[in-house]
C-alpha cells in the first residue's frame, strides 16, 4: 500500500494507487529532461501509459510563479510556499489520478529539489518537512549526480547562466559565475544529504546521455519487475483471460473478434513482463 | 518521515512554530520588535473591519506610523488566487497553500520589516482566519498551524465574537448572494448558497471558539454598540503603545 510522508490530504485514498511513481532528481543542468524524453517513449513502446510532470507545470500556480520570478522580488518564504502550492496542485490533479488509473508517473524533480532549495535559503527543516508530509512516497528516486566541476561546462555549452539557477537572490556575487558555483555547491551538499536520508538511487551523470539512459532503464526495469499486476497473468488460466473474446459479451473489448485468447494473453504478458527490457527499437535517436 | 536532520535555523530570527514550547517572551511578538502588531478576527459580518478602520484613524491622529495589511492582498499572489477561485479549481489543500503564500509575501515585504522599523501594523484577518477556514475545509489542524510557523505573533489579536444569526442578518441586508468559496460551496454542505454559508460559518465559528484559549485571543463582544467596542479596542491598544519605547511617532 502506498504511503505518504505522514499526513493525508482530505479525502485521499491511497489503497488503489496502483501505478508507479518514479522520480528523476538532480540539480540544474544535469540532464533530467533529456532522460525523461527518452524514458517516456521507451515505456510507451512497451505498452505503459506514462504521465510526465515537473516543477511549475501546474495549471493553478505555474504562471503565477513564472511572473513572480520575473520581478526578482520573490521572498524566500513566499517562494517556498508558491512552489508547494504548485506541487500540491499537480499531486492532486495529475499524479494521484494517474496513479489511480495505473499510469507510470515520471516526475522531473519532486519534493526533494524543493526541500534542497528551501534549505539552502535557510528555511526551517521541520517546517518544510511538515508541509511536504502530504507527499506520496515514490517507488524510486533516481538522483542524477554531477560534481560542480562537471556542471559548469554544461552551462557554458547550453543556455548560459540564469538568475535563479545561479542563486543570485541568495549569493549576489560579483557575477553569475561566482554565484552559480556557490549556490550549486550548497545545493549539491543538500542533495547528497537527502540522498542518504531518502535512499536515492544515485546515477553518475558524467556519462553520456545514452549511458545514463541505460542505467535508468535498468533501474526502472527492476521496479516494474516487482509489479504486483503481473500476477494478473499468472493467477488466471487462459479461459479467464479470454473474457474479451470468447464470452460474446465482452466486458472490456479492445481486442478485435479475430483475436483469440492465446494471442491476447501473449500481448498482455509481454507488456506486463517487459520481455524486451527495452532492447528493441528504442534508442537515443528514437523520435 | 523522520523530522530530524537538516539545518535548524529559520527564515527569520523569529522563526518558530506557532505552538512551540517556547515561553511567551521567547516567541516573536511583543518585545521582539520596536513596532506593534494589532490584528482583527471574526466571522463575516462581525464588524471587525469597521472597528479596525476606526482604530486606524485614531492611531494616525495620535501621530503613529500606521500600516494596514489586508488578508489575500499580495500583488504577487492574488492573481493566482483569483484565477483558482474563478475556475473553482482550489481544493482544501491548495486553497490553504495559496493563502499561506499570499500571507508569506505580505509578511516578508511589509509586516515584518515595518515592525522592525517601529511601525504600528494593522491586519484585517490573520493566521487565525486560515486556521478556522482550512480546518473547516478538512485540512489537518496541526498541519495548518505548522504551515504558518513563520508568522509574527500579534501584540493583540482581537476576536469579534458574534452569534451566527446576528452576523448573517447583517450580511443579508448589505448584499445579494454569496460567492462560491465564500459560501463554502466547495464543502458540498448544501446546494443552496445561503444555507451553505450558514453551515460553513458555523464550522468556522466553532474553530474560532476553540482558538480563544489556544492563542489567547482578546474577545470583544461584537453585539455591543460600535462606539463601546471601539472604546475597548482603543483602551487595549493604548496600553500596549504606552509601554512601547521605540514605536515611531511624528514629532
Amino acid at each position: 500500500m502506498r504511503k505518504t510522508y505522514g499526513k493525508l490530504l482530505p479525502g485521499m485514498r491511497t489503497a488503489d494507487l496502483s501505478g508507479k511513481l518514479i522520480v528523476i532528481e538532480g540539480t540544474d543542468g544535469v540532464g533530467r529532461s533529456t532522460q525523461i524524453n527518452l524514458l517516456k517513449p521507451w515505456l510507451e513502446e512497451q505498452g505503459h501509459a506514462v504521465l510526465d510532470t515537473g516543477m511549475t507545470r501546474s495549471l493553478l500556480a505555474g504562471e503565477g510563479i513564472r511572473r513572480a520570478k520575473e520581478g526578482n522580488n520573490l521572498g524566500r518564504v513566499t517562494q517556498s510556499l508558491f512552489y508547494a502550492t504548485d506541487f500540491v496542485d499537480r499531486l492532486e490533479n495529475e499524479i494521484v489520478p494517474a496513479l489511480r488509473s495505473g499510469f507510470i508517473v515520471l516526475t522531473d524533480r519532486y519534493i526533494y529539489s524543493l526541500m534542497a532549495r528551501a534549505f539552502v535559503r535557510g528555511m526551517d527543516s521541520k517546517w518544510i518537512r511538515s508541509i511536504y508530509s502530504l507527499a506520496l512516497e515514490p517507488d524510486a528516486t533516481f538522483y542524477l549526480r554531477l560534481s560542480i566541476d562537471q556542471l559548469v561546462p554544461r552551462v557554458v555549452f547550453s543556455r548560459g547562466f540564469d538568475y535563479w539557477e545561479s542563486g543570485m537572490d541568495l549569493y549576489p556575487g560579483r557575477d553569475m559565475y561566482d554565484s552559480f558555483c556557490n549556490y550549486q555547491t550548497a545545493l549539491l551538499e543538500e542533495f547528497d544529504r537527502l540522498s542518504e536520508e531518502y535512499k536515492f538511487q544515485v546515477i553518475e551523470a558524467s556519462a553520456d546521455a545514452e549511458g545514463v539512459f541505460e542505467r535508468l532503464k535498468a533501474g526502472i526495469f527492476n521496479i516494474l519487475e516487482s509489479d504486483s499486476r503481473k500476477e494478473f497473468i499468472s493467477a488466471r488460466d487462459t479461459k479467464t483471460l479470454s473474457i474479451s473474446s470468447a464470452a460474446g459479451k465482452p466486458k472490456f473489448a479492445p481486442a478485435p473478434q479475430s483475436t483469440n485468447a492465446t494471442e491476447f494473453e501473449l500481448v498482455l504478458r509481454s507488456i506486463l513482463a517487459h520481455a524486451t527490457n527495452g532492447s528493441g527499437k528504442t534508442s537515443l535517436h528514437h523520435k | 518521515m523522520e523530522i530530524t536532520s537538516g539545518n535548524g535555523f529559520g527564515p527569520f530570527e523569529v522563526f518558530l512554530p506557532v505552538r512551540s514550547t517556547a515561553t511567551k517572551s521567547q516567541q516573536h511578538g511583543d518585545d521582539g520588535f520596536p513596532g506593534r502588531l494589532f490584528i482583527v478576527e471574526g466571522i463575516d459580518g462581525s464588524g471587525k473591519s469597521t472597528q479596525l478602520s476606526l482604530l486606524h484613524k485614531w492611531l494616525e491622529s495620535k501621530g503613529y506610523g500606521v500600516v494596514f495589511s489586508e488578508w489575500n492582498s499580495s500583488p504577487l499572489v492574488k492573481d493566482t488566487t483569483k484565477f483558482g477561485k474563478k475556475k473553482k479549481m482550489l481544493t482544501a489543500a491548495t486553497f490553504s497553500l495559496i493563502h499561506a503564500t499570499d500571507f508569506a509575501d505580505r509578511t516578508e515585504k511589509s509586516i515584518l520589516p515595518l515592525l522592525k522599523a517601529g511601525a504600528v501594523v494593522l491586519c484585517d484577518r490573520y493566521i487565525y482566519t486560515a486556521f478556522a477556514r482550512d480546518v473547516a475545509r478538512g485540512m489537518d489542524r496541526e498541519w495548518v498551524r505548522e504551515l504558518y510557523g513563520f508568522a509574527v505573533k500579534p501584540t493583540v489579536a482581537f476576536y469579534f465574537r458574534v452569534p451566527l444569526e446576528t452576523a448573517i442578518g447583517r450580511l443579508l441586508d448589505g448584499r445579494n448572494g454569496f460567492k462560491y468559496y465564500e459560501a463554502g460551496m466547495d464543502l458540498e454542505l448544501s446546494d443552496d448558497p445561503e444555507e451553505s454559508f450558514r453551515l460553513f460559518q458555523g464550522l468556522i465559528l466553532k474553530e474560532y471558539e476553540d482558538m480563544i484559549p489556544e492563542f489567547d485571543l482578546t474577545v470583544i463582544d461584537a453585539t455591543l454598540p460600535i462606539e463601546v467596542q471601539q472604546a475597548q479596542v482603543r483602551q487595549i491598544a493604548k496600553s500596549h503603545l504606552d509601554k512601547a519605547a521605540n514605536v515611531r511617532v511624528q514629532p
